[in-house]
């Protein structure tokens, strides 16, 4: 690298303050942006509530983060979705298949692996609790975003399904049994009656058209 | 860059500008900017963040090769129009859902691989921390639903490593700078002496050099600020949300977390675990306080054990919960506190065990002459 040449003179002025309002510019970002993004990881306060249409302009869409790792909870239940299809035949009458169980195909992709995959972990589940926060108890979607989770679903269901059985169908169902996982047994016994599992729930969603070419056959 | 050069100034601008500039004081420092702009900081933690991102996006997305038209291509059950659909919506870009041709997504996953292996390397960081942040944005938007917390920080920072100088160190750039200093040194020395390009105009590209160091130090004191905020924020709001659950008061949360079906690849391992109750509750109460204390304890001597714990922890999470991606970019993360002197100490460490390895075998490359790398004279790297 050259050295700089023997230099007495001063910088001259119009540059020495462009050098400086910029780096002040960049300082001042980068504490702006430290500043919005506690507002919106930290939980909600009088300050975050009275900025928050600033702090949202400027962490959407990009800065955008939730780190409620296990937080406040950790979830303390296990979801087994399975799927069954409905075929209309010309005449009008209908065949629906045996139930097919996807989280025990994402479950067995996971067991034994030190590096799964997120289509195991992350999709249907994913998927499912976007689906859960988009529509209320009774599958009515009344958002934009509703159906496009809907359609999500629909499309993850069929394509798994007719890539493990073939087919041809008009229609799936969605069932999700929600297991919650028992607490802890009690310290200083077995005692298992204590730790008595809640009753598993299960939810039947509506059937859902299957567009032709959509599960990929 | 080292291939950008700022444009030659007019020469007449220059006279003029040296004309009005004697009566400032020659010394004189940015008021309050002092520390800021002298040199850029932590140059070894910002290396290993490029290295570390880089190829933990690689393995990611060799990992996820049999997986990629499933997450990101146009036969995903997130098709490209529902895709678009958010994208618009939320207003994020991506370079996926320019075509749904299968051959420009194959493309587009090549060219991912390329740049994500190319930034760890370290070659012609500034312009491809860029084409990897391209990379990362759009694979991220591409399948929002795909991602978690892991993936997440990963963008993050993929982001804010643009404006940092991540390729001073370690990397293919900071190699080939050493070079072209030793050979310009020999050249020097042949010569004798080298003779400055002179005059005003010479005078101006030398201040102007200088801004362009100063503005690229402050840019990448300001990124590594917003690295060390954002890894603090992630520790403390994880760690100010556990303390509202009533799970990690009681001990139990990790309980639960070791019987999620889908982060439990070892159920043996994790019933093994799981059977130790009191284990569980102090492990509980270790990670609900490292992490609430994490931000307090990085000024002082007790960052090295604290870093040390949750360095054991998120091993324990990629191990048990199978979750090596989300603990390799945090991992990553965490070590963007340690000094240089720490990674100097790393440095030296490694070149005695390469010798050592080296020096059994008769064939080892005779390495260039060293010339220190100097830490201000090279331009934007």
């Amino acid at each position: 690298m050259e050295e700089s040449p023997e230099q007495s003179e001063p910088p001259p002025i119009l540059l020495q303050a462009l050098t400086s309002t910029a780096a002040a510019l960049c300082l001042a970002t980068a504490l702006v942006h430290v500043l919005l993004v506690f507002l919106h990881v930290a939980p909600t306060n009088s300050l975050s509530q009275q900025y928050s249409r600033q702090v949202n302009a400027w962490v959407h869409p990009l800065f955008e983060q939730n780190w409620r790792l296990f937080a406040p909870d950790p979830e303390s239940v296990n979801r087994q979705i399975s799927v069954r299809t409905k075929h209309t035949a010309p005449d009008g009458a209908t065949r629906v298949s045996r139930w097919f169980d996807l989280t025990a195909v994402d479950n067995s992709a996971v067991k034994h692996n030190p590096f799964p995959s997120h289509t195991a972990q992350n999709m249907l589940r994913r998927a499912w609790s976007s689906y859960l926060e988009t529509h209320g108890d009774d599958d009515q979607p009344r958002s934009q975003r509703a159906l496009m989770t809907q359609q999500y679903l629909t499309n993850i269901a069929s394509k798994r399904v007719a890539a493990h059985r073939g087919g041809n169908f008009g229609a799936i169902q969605l069932r999700v049994v929600t297991l919650p996982i028992a607490a802890p047994a009690p310290a200083g016994g077995p005692a298992p009656a204590a730790a008595a599992p809640r009753p598993a729930e299960t939810r039947y969603l509506p059937w859902w058209k299957v567009k032709a070419d959509s599960h990929g056959n | 860059m080292e291939t950008e050069r700022l444009p030659a100034p007019h020469p007449r601008a220059a006279e003029r500008a040296a004309a009005r500039a004697p009566h400032r004081a020659p010394d004189r420092r940015h008021a309050g900017l002092g520390v800021l702009t002298e040199r850029p900081v932590s140059l070894y933690a910002a290396a290993v963040l490029r290295i570390g991102y880089g190829l933990v996006y690689l393995v990611f997305l060799l990992r996820e090769f049999p997986h990629r038209d499933e997450i990101w291509g146009p036969g995903s059950p997130w098709t490209p129009e529902l895709a678009r659909q958010l994208l618009d919506q939320t207003g994020w870009v991506s370079i996926l859902t320019l075509s749904d041709d299968r051959a420009y997504f194959e493309a587009c996953y090549a060219l991912a691989v390329c740049v994500s292996a190319l930034f760890a390397l370290g070659w012609r960081t500034r312009a491809v921390s860029v084409l990897f942040a391209v990379v990362v944005v759009s694979f991220h938007g591409r399948a929002i639903f795909m991602t978690d917390g892991g993936d997440n920080l990963i963008l993050l920072m993929t982001v804010y490593l643009v404006f940092t100088a991540c390729g001073r160190r370690w990397s293919l750039d900071a190699r080939r700078t050493r070079l072209r200093a030793s050979a310009a040194a020999t050249a020097a020395e042949a010569k004798s002496h080298h003779l400055p390009v002179g005059g005003k105009a010479g005078g101006l590209r030398h201040h102007l050099r200088a801004s362009r160091r100063t503005l690229t130090a402050v840019l990448h004191n300001c990124g590594m600020l917003v690295i060390a905020a954002q890894v603090c924020f992630v520790y403390g709001s994880a760690g100010l949300y556990k303390v509202q659950g009533g799970s990690w008061g009681n001990g139990t949360a990790l309980h639960y977390a070791l019987n999620l079906d889908l982060f439990r690849p070892w159920p043996g391992l994790s019933l093994m675990a799981d059977e130790h109750d009191l284990l569980i509750a102090i492990a509980c109460y270790l990670t609900v306080l490292l992490q609430v204390a994490f931000p307090f304890v990085l000024f002082g001597r007790l960052k090295y054990p604290v870093l040390t714990m949750l360095l054991g922890m998120h091993l324990g999470i990629a191990v048990l919960m199978g979750l090596p991606l989300f603990s390799g970019a945090m991992i990553i993360a965490d070590a963007v506190f340690l000094p240089d002197r720490f990674y100097r100490a790393l440095g030296r460490l490694w070149r005695r065990m390469v010798r050592r390895a080296g020096s059994g075998k008769t064939t080892d490359a005779p390495r260039p002459p060293r010339a220190l790398v100097p830490a201000q004279s090279e331009p934007a790297g």
